[in-house]
């Protein structure tokens, strides 16, 4: 059972390993702040959508499946949605169309299409939860290199260091996240954690 | 007119919904390895844009506006467009087998696609007229398959390449697109 | 038959809920995000009017206070820039000259017509009269952004034709 759990962090790692979930690591990735916001908001989808569309994957259909997924995984990014801005209106900002963007996110149909409809409610939580977390670990080791060597210096909720180098606009740039995943994609690959 | 002209080109250049907004990647990277289903799959995406894009503004005007339910935007443009692209699909392959072949294969695919409903959603937050969704969903189509049709040619050229092994496929790929998306830089200084 | 039936009664039993637990959220975010948007419209005014202490009014003209006496106005104009709707919040003295202006809401094209939220470009509006809100070229006061004469025009329009606007609907009160 705590396979389920710590597959999702490296073995079926989302973004290194099934190449799920891009859109917003690289749109989102400038700053280690939206990296937790973003990363927070998608576990927070994932697990209460894992979470109900295993409750109900006897009653599902199999022919409407996939919309009655949609609304539910819709439902809740609304949710987070409605919150960001009323309680957190700066990331919400930050985050822009992407917070909406997390339903299209294939990390969360994937996992309901492949796990949680076909899971019990304990293992599917687990799931989500590995998922997220490899998710949002890999959403932060992509921000802390963009915005190390994009704006010199590195900050998470107000606190923060800035280091005497001169720093390099491009890794804050879009080019600059394509870069930094190539390079992570293939480093990892070399390195032997992904295949 | 100039104003529609402006928001084609920002969305197909400025914004490049590929190379500057990250929108769209999954195809990008999964299909562009051959400049046919490159194009196939881009003139898909820019027609399911276009029509999502004019569906999803009349709701948004009709419905949600009016009855104040604008809280369930996300969930009823996601629905509207899935039902939208399953219909389509189901048209094509009755009507015209050989578009079908062409096209068709790749609409599921489209559906999640963050493309799609990110177009609906830039339609709707900023506030755009029918037409001028119709220019930035056009636009957008039309970046979207530049972007494709460019990556596809040189994707080509690298699978005959000498690239190291951990770089093959997916590594190189990301990194060539870097290369592409910092030359799209240029159009930040359009000056129409 | 009945196997149809039960697809189309999940699915509109899934919307049901999910509108229902919607709007419930909706109702309770609802007042917290409308306070956001008004602490967010206060850091605006603040920025023009930095020793404002408060502000009334509504439909776009706002009287400004400090500490009790009225220190200038607030307007809302509205106008069509080159990308779309340009939105600016224009400071005014008791005097009728402006304060200072602030872009609200713009889609320029970024690096070029987006300049116009610059604080070179929006700086020049300090302390001038409005008979001076013109570009250059057009016998005014203010410098347009380079290669971005539209955008330029389009924010000094906006502000001109807001402040006349408003400025006439106060007068007729």
């Amino acid at each position: 059972m705590i396979k389920d759990f710590t597959n999702g962090i490296v073995k079926v790692n989302p973004i290194f390993v099934l190449a799920l979930g891009l859109c917003p690591a690289l749109a989102i990735s400038t700053s280690i702040d939206n990296a937790i916001g973003m990363g927070a908001s998608v576990i927070f989808v994932l697990l209460f959508s894992n979470l109900m569309i295993s409750l109900l994957r006897n009653v599902i259909p199999k022919e409407v499946r996939i919309p009655c997924f949609i609304v539910i995984i819709a439902t809740f990014v609304t949710i987070v949605s409605l919150a960001l801005q009323a309680y957190l209106p700066a990331l919400n900002e930050s985050l822009g169309i992407y917070v909406p963007l997390i339903v299209v996110n294939c990390i969360i149909l994937g996992r309901a299409e492949a796990f949680a409809s076909k899971n019990p409610v304990s293992r599917s939580v687990l799931d989500a939860l590995g998922i997220g977390l490899g998710f949002t670990l890999s959403l932060i080791i992509i921000s802390i290199i963009r915005e190390l060597l994009g704006t010199g210096g590195i900050s998470v909720f107000g606190y923060g260091v800035t280091l005497p180098f001169s720093p390099a606009t491009f890794f804050i740039m879009p080019a600059g996240a394509f870069l930094v995943i190539g390079l992570l994609l293939g480093l990892f690959k070399r390195v032997g954690v992904i295949r | 007119m100039n104003e529609l002209l402006a928001l084609f080109i920002k969305y197909a250049l400025v914004n490049n919904f590929i190379l500057t907004m990250f929108l769209g990647l999954c195809p990008f990277f999964g299909v562009s390895k051959r400049l046919g289903d490159a194009l196939s799959m881009g003139i898909a995406v820019t027609f399911v844009m276009l029509s999502a894009s004019v569906i999803t503004w009349l709701i948004a005007h009709f419905l949600l506006i009016p009855f104040n339910i604008q809280y369930m935007e996300i969930v009823v443009f996601i629905l509207v467009i899935a039902s939208f692209v399953q219909l389509i699909e189901m048209f094509i392959r009755k009507t015209s087998v050989s578009l079908y072949r062409a096209l068709g294969i790749y609409l599921p695919l489209i559906t999640t696609n963050c493309a799609i409903l990110g177009i609906a959603e830039i339609n709707f937050r900023e506030g755009f007229s029918l037409l001028g969704s119709v220019a930035s969903s056009l636009g957008a189509g039309v970046g979207f398959i530049l972007a494709l049709a460019i990556m596809s040619g040189m994707r080509e050229r690298l699978e005959i390449s000498a690239v190291p092994e951990s770089f093959e496929g997916l590594p190189i790929a990301f990194i060539t697109a870097s290369l592409l998306s910092l030359s799209f830089i240029v159009f930040r200084g359009i000056g129409l | 038959m009945k196997e149809s039936w039960k697809r189309v009664i999940v699915l509109t039993s899934i919307v049901a809920i999910s509108v229902v637990v919607l709007s419930s959220i909706y109702n309770i975010t609802e007042p917290e995000i409308a306070k956001q948007k008004e602490i967010k419209f206060e850091e605006m005014l603040q920025s023009i009017f930095p020793l404002a202490t408060d502000y009334s009014g509504k439909e776009g003209i706002y009287e400004i206070y400090s500490d009790n006496k009225r220190v200038g106005y607030a307007l809302m104009a509205n106008g069509k820039g080159y990308g779309g709707d340009i939105e600016i919040l224009v400071g005014v003295n008791e005097d009728k000259t402006i304060k200072g202006i602030k872009i609200l809401k713009q889609t320029e094209t970024p690096g070029l017509g987006a300049k116009i939220t610059e604080r070179w470009f929006t700086d020049q509006f300090s302390g001038k009269p409005i008979g001076d809100i013109r570009l250059k070229k057009d016998d005014g006061k203010i410098d347009a952004i380079t290669g971005a004469t539209i955008s330029s025009s389009a924010a000094v329009d906006t502000v001109y034709e807001g402040y006349m606007e408003k400025i006439k609907m106060m007068e007729e009160k």
